[in-house]
């Protein structure tokens, strides 16, 4: 009696160690979000990134972006040091941003060193169908108000100040002969030749000094489907052949106990 | 009475474990062929933040460079192709291209056929900077379908895209690895790339009846090699 109760027991445990694994729910990233860093300080040196005292990014030098990290949802403190620095000087800058599941995020340190600041925006992943979407940020410290728009023609966006970052806007796919110019049309950087296409999501951030100033063009998003796509029936598939396997083990097994068991009562 | 007793709850419980030891989906990626590029890449970057050998090493201490760049828009002088036939000779296939869009449900849509296989139009063209996609069915309800032996491939096998007038494309397998059907990196398939990429998809794993569709998707990642246009 005692045994046939130990062998339950182990029965109780082996089934306590196996069904959580088993029955498990699938975890996805549905928890996660995505942030970017970006480095738009003229005068800054080279720097690393922690977010909740871990490194992030290291050696980011000005004009730097980086793809999009995976971040779970929540508080966290972000936290830039000189590169290397980190136990030796204070950050350059800390700040405490909360990031919500599912969502995109830019967190750009902006201004000259010595007014250092972090600014984070909500990016867009989806574009329209048919269309770009675009938006421009001005990180520019001291340059005035900026209008982005065709050479000569109608301002697309138009009066952006520093430091900030317009909604996005729909545009048709093509190729642009865009400018940065001033409010009163003095002209700041040539992009000529901008492709934009459909399906895209893109951010301009206007970088650099007024002296020099220079434009970041980055790819935010690109057409993607919400899922994986259905690629299969199931006529070639061979899941019956789990069932079979675990029997035969199954059948081993019980025969390899008989034989067992049989020999030890014999004993 | 007792010793059967015991050997009947003994291969029971192996059958039930087995059973779902064996059917047990997988939760992460497993990657099934790889060439060392991604691992390059990441030396790459971090060489690239090596000092210039004109700085004076006393005076500044090397920076250590450690991050995935964000994908800057450059001009792009390639066209790209409208796809019209793919051909992978490692594996025997050779079929049409078909367009296709998103589903009802924003997911990619693919073709009826289970001898054709379907471009993702939305996104990027083949040839053109971007994660281009095609996606076939691994099997119809009877048999296998085009892409049954796409997890047969390996990094370094060689894939043609034809697109009108006899432009062809080839690009070279990197990596092949099966993810979880809810918990694939679709970023890393669609989304913004600074590479030429064609990333082909079918499905693998074991075949659930209740959902009635596949728990893993396997994805061929492809870099272009070669590009040769018709002439316009």
């Amino acid at each position: 009696m005692k045994k046939l109760l130990s062998s339950l027991a182990a029965v109780v445990l082996i089934f306590g160690v196996f069904a959580p694994v088993a029955f498990a729910d699938n975890h996805s990233g549905g928890d996660m979000a995505m942030v970017r860093v970006l480095h738009a300080s003229p005068d800054a040196p080279a720097v690393d990134v922690y977010v909740d005292g871990n490194a992030v990014v290291e050696g980011a030098e000005f004009k730097a972006a980086t793809d999009y990290m995976e971040l779970p949802a929540g508080e966290h403190t972000i936290e830039v040091y000189a590169a290397g620095t980190m136990g030796e000087q204070d950050p350059v800058l800390s700040a405490d941003a909360t990031v919500e599941a599912g969502m995109a995020y830019t967190a750009a340190a902006i201004g000259n060193l010595d007014s250092i600041e972090l600014k984070i925006t909500q990016d867009e992943t989806e574009a329209s169908e048919g269309m770009a979407k675009v938006r421009v940020g001005h990180f520019i410290p001291g340059a005035p108000a900026v209008d982005v728009g065709p050479i000569g023609g109608d301002a697309l966006f138009s009066g952006a100040e520093f430091p900030m970052v317009t909604d996005y806007s729909e545009l048709e796919a093509g190729t642009y002969d865009l400018e940065v110019r001033t409010t009163d049309g003095t002209q700041l950087i040539d992009l000529s030749g901008t492709t934009i296409e459909s399906g895209k999501v893109y951010s301009a951030f206007a970088v650099g000094t007024a002296d020099s100033p220079d434009v970041l063009l980055l790819e935010d998003s690109s057409a993607m489907p919400s899922s994986m796509p259905e690629t299969g029936f199931g006529g070639a598939s061979q899941n019956s052949n789990t069932m079979a396997y675990a029997a035969i083990l199954g059948v081993l097994a019980m025969g390899a106990g008989l034989v067992l068991f049989r020999k030890r009562s014999e004993a | 009475m007792k010793q059967i007793l015991y050997s009947i709850t003994l291969g029971l419980l192996v059958f039930i474990i087995s059973y779902y030891w064996l059917d047990e989906p997988v939760k992460e990626a497993r990657v099934l062929s790889s060439s060392d590029a991604a691992e390059l890449r990441v030396e790459q970057t971090q060489t690239r933040g090596a000092p210039p050998p004109e700085r004076d090493l006393l005076e500044t201490e090397p920076i250590n460079k450690d991050y995935e760049p964000a994908v800057v828009v450059e001009p792009d002088d390639q066209p790209g192709i409208i796809p019209e036939r793919i051909e992978i000779p490692a594996i025997g296939v050779d079929a049409p291209v078909g367009k296709e869009g998103y589903t009802e449900e924003g997911g990619m849509a693919v073709p009826d056929s289970v001898t054709k296989v379907g471009w993702f139009e939305p996104g990027t063209k083949p040839g053109r900077k971007g994660n281009s996609v095609i996606a076939g069915h691994v099997d119809g309800r009877n048999g296998p379908a085009v892409f049954f032996d796409l997890k047969d491939l390996n990094a370094g096998d060689e894939i043609f895209v034809y697109g009108e007038n006899g432009s062809k494309l080839t690009y070279t397998v990197q990596k092949v690895a099966a993810y979880p059907v809810s918990d694939a990196p679709l970023r890393e398939i669609f989304g913004p790339t600074d590479q030429r990429a064609l990333n082909l998809i079918t499905c693998t794993g074991p075949y659930d009846r209740e959902a009635s569709g596949y728990t893993e998707r396997l994805t061929v990642f492809t870099t272009l090699k070669d590009s040769r246009y018709a002439p316009s």
